[in-house]
């Protein structure tokens, strides 16, 4: 399977809005393999959303498991997750980001620390995750992509979180 | 291309970026980088600029001659070499944060950089900050440094562990973890 090229900011796909999977036929299955291929090519290789090889349709694949920090928490493995929704969402964590089509940039992000996520599998068949941690920040940041939101819209501090202001009152 | 480093300190007050951005608009400036903060109350910017067809900082400098009459800032130009201009930091090793803190007292950032140094640990960023009561003041030191691969972290751990008695104050070093995605 041919590894896709990865869409690099400013690339006006990277802002789009992706529509749903309305057809899950063999055609379907192929693309999701190439976007696995693709991720698993990649350094970090545990998430990848379907607009960053173009492809605008709402699919994004997590896999946490083999990841060193990431595999030693709970996690589901491989996720294949089509026209995911967030049903429900809690507590908050922040987790320093970098990503593919954002080279060279890293910045601390606020996510939820678990997720209920309801999504279809590539059969079209429903699968309903909770996540936590570690591989619920995949999940957000990778469905970010299909809304056309990018890690740096969501930058919570530009330094460290650990300074107060200083009040002269 | 001539490419400058700009450097800006001043009472803090509303309108010093735009002040000083529009003076670099207006004369073609690019900024390529720029980081600013603000300590007890002073402003500080540092910009690298790039500016097309002019070599030499003199121009540049006069130009900001309104903002420092009018904003009452200090303002210092200086060329910046091509060959020296890089797009992020360069880091050799793997980025690491050391966390210092403890009871105000002189020598604590002389003493922890030292070592650094000593060992050519690149510093890439540091805040350190009095905060506390007036009472009882505590200093806290946040270094981000470049640690080279191969490093003896157990000599600097156990440099740490001596630092820790002699300053009376907590040490902690971790590698940064960014999430790859």
């Amino acid at each position: 399977m041919a590894i896709l090229p990865i869409l690099k900011f400013p690339d006006p796909v990277l802002k789009e809005t992706s529509r749903s999977v309305e057809r899950f036929s063999a055609e379907l299955s192929i693309r999701v393999d190439g976007l696995l291929d693709t991720m698993r090519a990649m350094p970090g290789g545990i998430g990848i959303a379907a607009p960053q090889v173009g492809w605008t349709e709402r699919v994004v694949i997590v896999d946490v498991s083999g990841h060193k920090k990431g595999g030693r928490q709970d996690n589901h493995g491989l996720l294949e997750l089509v026209n995911p929704e967030i049903l429900a969402m809690g507590g908050s964590q922040i987790i320093r980001e970098g990503c593919m089509s954002v080279p060279d940039y890293t910045a601390n992000v606020k996510r939820a620390q678990w997720v209920l996520v309801d999504a279809l599998d590539r059969n079209g068949k429903q699968v309903i995750i909770e996540s936590i941690g570690f591989e619920a920040v995949v999940i957000q940041h990778e469905m970010d992509h299909l809304d056309g939101i990018l890690f740096l819209d969501r930058v919570t501090s530009l330094k460290t979180d650990l300074f107060r202001r200083k009040s002269y009152a | 291309m001539g490419f400058f480093s700009v450097s800006v300190v001043g009472r803090d007050r509303p309108g010093i970026v735009a002040g000083i951005s529009r003076i670099l608009f207006e004369l073609g400036c690019n900024i390529e980088d720029s980081s600013s903060t603000i300590l007890s109350g002073q402003f500080a910017m540092l910009l690298v600029v790039g500016y097309p067809g002019v070599s030499s900082p003199e121009g540049l400098d006069k130009a900001f001659g309104p903002v420092r009459s009018e904003m009452g800032l200090m303002v210092s130009v200086n060329p910046v070499n091509d060959e020296d201009l890089s797009r992020e930091k360069g880091f050799l090793g793997a980025p690491h944060i050391i966390s210092v803190y403890g009871a105000d007292r002189p020598g604590i950032v002389s003493r922890v950089t030292r070592e650094l140094a000593d060992r050519s640990v690149n510093i890439t960023d540091l805040n350190t900050q009095v905060v506390g009561s007036k009472e009882r003041p505590v200093y806290v030191m946040v270094i981000e440094a470049d640690i080279p691969d191969g490093f003896d972290m157990k000599g600097l751990e156990a440099e740490f562990e001596s630092l820790r008695k002699e300053l009376h104050v907590s040490i902690s070093i971790r590698p940064i973890e960014t999430l790859e995605l």
